[in-house]
This record gives C-alpha cells, sequence and structure tokens, in this order.
C-alpha cells in the first residue's frame, strides 16, 4: 500500500500541571518529541498517563504550562485545528447504545479508503456494514486503529493512542507494533505490551503525576 | 362505529388535522430520534413547564402568550446545550428545570391574577382544534427539522454514538448541540400546542424507540422513525374517524402496539 503520509509533526510540553479538582494529576511535565519520533508512555493505574495524552490533545485544558503542537500552542481558540492534526484513539471505544455502522466510523477519518485498506490489514474490513456495539473488544480496538491510521494516511501528522492493543492477543498485538513501526508519522501512545514498547524509540514512565525517560 | 366515517373528511377541521398529523407524523420522529441519541427523554416534560411559564410571562407582560412559550422553549434549549459536555449529561439539568419553571409560572400566574388552568388552556391544544396559523408554524418546523438532518447528518451520527470522537473529529459539538436542543424545545412546545400533552409522545419519542429496535445505524433509525410515526399516526387517526372516540388515546395506542411489538424483532448480529 503505498502512502504519501502528512509531514510528522512536533510535540513540546512545558511545565504543564493538571488538577481534578484538589488532586493534581499532572506535575510539571516537560516532554519533547520530535517530528517522527514514536514514543511509549508506560505506567501504573491511576499515574496520570491517559490525563497526559488527553492534556496534549486538547480536551483537557493545562491549569498551568504549555502544549505546543507543532507551530501551534493548544488553547481552547485553537481546539478545532489541532484535532484536525492530530490522529486519536482513545481507551475507551464505545459509550452508550446509539448505532454507528464500522464504515460510517471510517467516514470520519481524514481517508475513509485507507481506513478501510487499514481494516483489511486488520482484520476486520469486512465488519464494515455491523453496528459498533455488537462488535468484541478486540474487533472494536481493530476498528478504531484502522480509523485512526485512515487518520494518519489523510493528512494528520500524530497519532496519539490509549493503550491501542490492550484488547488484542499476543499475534496482534505483534502485528499493531509492525504495522505502526513503518509509519513516518509521529506517534505517543500508551502502553503496556513489550512489542509496542520495542518499537518506539523513545519509553517514558509516568509516576504520581510525574514524567521520566526511562529509554534503556 | 361510525359507517360513513369518510363523509368527516369533507369537514375543513377534519381536513386540517389530518393534514397536521401527516406533517407532524413524518417529521417530529427525527426529533424523538435526536432526543434518545442525547439521552434527554425527560425534556418533553421540562419544556412542557417552560412552555407553561412563557405563558404565564406573555399573560403578565401583554405579550402574545402561547409565542412567548414557544421562543422561551428555544432559549432554555439552547441554554442547556453546554451542560451536555458534563460528565452526567442533560437528564438531571433538565428535572431541575421543569421543577424551576412550573415553581416560576404558577408564582407569575398569581402575580398576574390569571387562573392556572386557564394559563394550561393556551398550552394544551387539540389535533381537532388545529388553525391556519398551527399549519404554518408546523410546515416551518417540520421544514427545520428535515434542513439539520440532511444537512448535518455526517456530522450527528457521531455526536449521537459519542460526544468526545465528534469533538476529536473536528466537529463543532457545542454548537451542533445547541441547534438540535433549541429545535427540540421549539417542536416539543408546538407539538403539545398542537396536539396536546397526551399525542406529542405518539409523534416523537415512541417511534424513536421502536426505530432504536429496529435500526442499525442514525440513518435507519430516521426512516424506521418516520414509517413507523406516519404510518401509526395515519391509523390511528382513521380508527378515531371509525370509532368516533378522541384521537389522543387511539394514536397513543396504534404507535404503542407498532412500538410494542418492535421489541419482538431480534437482531443477526
Amino acid at each position: 500500500m503505498e502512502i504519501a503520509w502528512s509531514r510528522p509533526i512536533s510535540v513540546q510540553l512545558h511545565d504543564v500541571h493538571f488538577k481534578y479538582g484538589d488532586t493534581l494529576a499532572l506535575r510539571g511535565i516537560n516532554m519533547s518529541v520530535r517530528s517522527g519520533e514514536h514514543i511509549a508512555i508506560i505506567g501504573g493505574n491511576g499515574s496520570g498517563k491517559s490525563t497526559l495524552i488527553r492534556t496534549i490533545l486538547g480536551l483537557l485544558t493545562p491549569h498551568h504550562g504549555t502544549v505546543m503542537i507543532d507551530t501551534v500552542m493548544n488553547t481552547p481558540a485553537t481546539q478545532q485545528h489541532i484535532f484536525r492534526s492530530v490522529a486519536w484513539m482513545p481507551q475507551r471505544q464505545h459509550t452508550g447504545q446509539f448505532p454507528l455502522l464500522v464504515t460510517e466510523l471510517w467516514q470520519s477519518s481524514g481517508n475513509p479508503t485507507r481506513a478501510q485498506q487499514f481494516g483489511e490489514l486488520l482484520e476486520v474490513a469486512q465488519l464494515h456494514n455491523r453496528p459498533l456495539h455488537v462488535l468484541s473488544g478486540g474487533q472494536l480496538q481493530r476498528v478504531f486503529l484502522a480509523r485512526a491510521l485512515g487518520s494518519l494516511a489523510g493528512g494528520n501528522g500524530l497519532l496519539l493512542a490509549d493503550e491501542p492493543t490492550a484488547a488484542l492477543d499476543f499475534t496482534g498485538q505483534a502485528t499493531v507494533a509492525e504495522l505502526l513501526a513503518t509509519i513516518p508519522s509521529t506517534m505517543i501512545i500508551i502502553t503496556h505490551d513489550r512489542a509496542m514498547m520495542q518499537q518506539c524509540s523513545r519509553i517514558y514512565e509516568m509516576a504520581g503525576g510525574q514524567l521520566r525517560e526511562v529509554t534503556p | 362505529m361510525n359507517p360513513q366515517w369518510w363523509t368527516l373528511f369533507e369537514l375543513i377541521p377534519v381536513q386540517r388535522a389530518f393534514i397536521a398529523l401527516l406533517i407532524a407524523g413524518s417529521t417530529l420522529p427525527i426529533v424523538g430520534v435526536w432526543i434518545i441519541g442525547l439521552n434527554i427523554i425527560p425534556v418533553r416534560f421540562a419544556m412542557m413547564h417552560v412552555a407553561l411559564l412563557g405563558v404565564a410571562l406573555g399573560t403578565l407582560a401583554g405579550f402574545e402568550p402561547l409565542l412567548m412559550g414557544i421562543v422561551l422553549c428555544g432559549v432554555t434549549g439552547v441554554a442547556l446545550a453546554p451542560l451536555a459536555k458534563r460528565p452526567a449529561g442533560l437528564s438531571g439539568p433538565m428535572g431541575l428545570v421543569m421543577t424551576l419553571a412550573i415553581a416560576i409560572a404558577l408564582l407569575v400566574l398569581s402575580l398576574s391574577g390569571v387562573n392556572a388552568n386557564g394559563a394550561f388552556e393556551w398550552l394544551w391544544g387539540s389535533i381537532l382544534a388545529t388553525r391556519q396559523q398551527d399549519l404554518v408554524a408546523l410546515v416551518i418546523i417540520a421544514g427545520s427539522i428535515l434542513l439539520v438532518d440532511w444537512h448535518y447528518r455526517r456530522q450527528l451520527t457521531l455526536l449521537l454514538y459519542d460526544r468526545e470522537i465528534a469533538i476529536t473529529s473536528g466537529i463543532n459539538a457545542n454548537l451542533l448541540t445547541a441547534l438540535l436542543m433549541g429545535i427540540i424545545a421549539i417542536a416539543i412546545a408546538a407539538a403539545v400546542r398542537l396536539t396536546g400533552a397526551l399525542l406529542v409522545d405518539a409523534l416523537t419519542i415512541l417511534p424513536a424507540i421502536a426505530a432504536r429496535n429496529l435500526g442499525r445505524s442514525l440513518g435507519d433509525m430516521v426512516k424506521w422513525a418516520v414509517l413507523i410515526g406516519f404510518a401509526g399516526n395515519l391509523i390511528g387517526f382513521v380508527m378515531t374517524l371509525m370509532l368516533n372516540q378522541p384521537p389522543g388515546p387511539l394514536l397513543i395506542l396504534t404507535v404503542g402496539i407498532i412500538t410494542l411489538a418492535s421489541y419482538t424483532y431480534r437482531p443477526k448480529e
């Protein structure tokens, strides 16, 4: 599959703090991700990994500090622009029981044709006419991954993924890790999957709302 | 049973009621689908009470009470929309709005010296009392519903599935929710006036509930809801004339039986 990937984009975090009520979830996060780098973030439950990635995306607004996506500072005013630059794969892929077909989800990526092709690679293309709420956890994760990759092929230069292989078996995890390794876009991936970590150039660990590099 | 029921169609009020029901039955179920997607089923009760408050304020201030009720519903719907982004959604605020609206309405009615039952009469219409201006208002509302459904179908598909997916796909969820809430509120207020409180469910929620059981996507749901709303109200209205009974209960029963039957459908997946 020949794809003209768009220019990968960089991410800069400077002294980012975020609070849930009185609880400080992010404590002065500094991180610099160069264009095209693949970064893994690991850490225990409740350490702040998902809060961090949602803050980078702009779903959460930091109480202090700045997030730069490429040359644009992430603020409520630039949110729409950021959302169009980022391929997002959430940890929680399904809410409620309102019907949505797989093909409709793929149409929301920047490139539905590519999303369908990635669906074939991930062995879920045959599910295109099924509603999401009848899929298994593993199928759902592959479908959302195909959408995220379709977004990257459609012009988004950054993938943010929150445990994208958590519901897959070992073979599926290895397949996805191999596939992501071939994609030149910038990636920040929360994961506990060894195969995924191995394809990343740097590994960070979150603990108590703080981030440190642990790349071996 | 009325053996010559079809001769009743020669009467102008019956003709108007028939046309109004067909228009409402084929468009208001789309509003029902939005209501289910936004998980705001209590919105009907909330808006009925806000409309009453509007009537009370209109009476006190000397404005057209019904128009005031519809406008206040629209404004309240749009004003509630920002609360949709909170984790608990809109159901809680709907209950609060309903309680506050009825309390303030009764206070305003007391201050203006208007009998509360009199105020309710402004709102609680009957399909057989449909006026020319009601038909015009209904056509405008029906047109707005169809326009929004046609123009924003792709965005609605994502928004009604999951707000976060919609936002991160670049959809302005706040604006779209405000638009939906405004139209939903106005449509309910107008439908209550047009058909009476009981019939609102036959036109909105019941066809949408049946469509949820039968449909596999938003597009499917809209088609089923419109079909059931149209057919159910048509059959119900004919039965009303044939049996010479009030329309509200027969329309609700007809659409209700179709909705009940939809629970027997088992999808293949």
